[in-house]
């Protein structure tokens, strides 16, 4: 499976819930698959897109948040799956696109294509909902009972490079005006 | 009760605070324990300070004001939040600093960042305003928030050890 095609079949599930995507082609593909309102894409800050996320369903309780991580961006901030699992947002769904490499600066290789094993990393940190998908199918059936079922969850994606030619807007300030509008919470 | 963690809490609470991040710190506990007392405050305990920059962030775009607690040496660790999120984006916090490697530091190896914060700080465009006099703090607490939320931008009221004593060598 591509990212791509699993950024589709998510948002295909979807309906007004809040996506927010790390940078680089993790955005990129979000953006691709569907632009809306509801989405967050970071242009910065690699290894902060999950701790967002939990902010974001901390102060939220009444919304799913969804958080589109990835493996080399999740590396950099492994603790951050800790803090998770100790706050238990039950309305928090982090999806991890492993590509096993560092797609935006060029396709190194990430310590997952070596030994590091995301999943274990997640119930290590103790939490409750972890699940690892390799095709559309199985990441269709996760991200279903994700959307219905009590989180934190934890759904590690094996996906495939998918270079989207997209253009997301770089103006930060409007991406979050606009994010934030959509959500009703602007001040 | 430290009669500064008392003003601090207050301050916080009168300028909409609602959600804290922190790392835990000897001289900022008697803060955090009247925070972790308040069951209308989202706390989080973060693993390193850039995350909770990040969790912050995570709560204002949901609409809930978030504060920071923090040691100056936590400052070094959460400047590519800083700049990349809160900066880039906008992103108003409050960070609460405790001041480290000044008047008083027995620790060597706190010293080169709590130098360095004022320019670090400077550099970033972050608006700094520092604390010594407890009767006074509440006010400044209130007032620099009003400032970040009013700006949209991270503005830090940074805890000397002149008000809190400072971190003791046991």
């Amino acid at each position: 499976m591509t990212r791509l095609a699993a950024i589709r079949a998510l948002l295909a599930l979807l309906d007004r819930e809040p996506v927010l995507s790390n940078l680089g082609r993790t955005t990129y593909d979000l953006f691709s698959a569907g632009d809306r309102p509801e989405n967050f894409y970071m242009w910065g800050a690699m290894g902060s897109v999950s701790a967002v996320g939990l902010g974001l369903a901390l102060a939220r309780p009444d919304l799913t948040v969804v958080v589109l991580e990835g493996d080399g961006s999740l590396l950099m901030s492994l603790g951050t799956l800790a803090t998770i699992a100790a706050c238990r947002p039950p309305n928090l769904v982090l999806i991890v696109c492993d590509n096993r490499s560092y797609e935006t600066t060029g396709g190194q290789p990430t310590h997952t294509s070596a030994s590091a094993h995301l999943a274990s990393l997640g119930r290590g940190a103790g939490l409750p909902a972890v699940e690892e998908v390799d095709t559309l199918d199985r990441f269709t059936a996760a991200v279903r009972r994700s959307l219905r079922e009590k989180g934190p969850w934890m759904i590690v994606a094996a996906v495939e490079p998918s270079a989207s030619p997209a253009r997301v807007p770089r103006r930060p300030v409007f991406l979050k005006d606009r994010f934030m509008a959509a959500l009703g919470s602007a001040p | 009760m430290d009669g500064w963690a008392s003003s601090l809490y207050q301050a916080l609470k009168a300028s909409g605070i609602g959600m804290v991040a922190y790392v835990p710190d000897e001289v900022t506990d008697p803060l955090l324990r009247l925070v972790q007392e308040d069951p209308a405050l989202a706390v989080v305990p973060v693993t390193r300070e850039e995350e909770g920059v990040a969790v912050l962030a995570g709560g204002y775009l949901g609409g809930v004001r978030g504060a920071l607690v923090l040691q100056s040496s936590g400052l070094g660790n959460s400047l590519n939040a800083l700049s990349g999120l809160c900066l880039a984006y906008q992103i108003p916090l409050l960070l609460v600093v405790s001041e480290r490697g000044r008047l008083g530091e027995f620790n060597p190896a706190q010293v080169p960042l709590g130098r360095a914060l004022p320019r670090i700080l400077e550099a970033l465009g972050i608006q700094a305003f520092w604390a010594e006099d407890g009767d006074r703090l509440g006010r400044l607490v209130e007032r620099a928030a009003a400032l970040a939320f009013a700006s949209c931008l991270p503005v830090a009221v940074v805890l000397t050890p002149t008000l809190t004593g400072g971190k003791v060598l046991r």
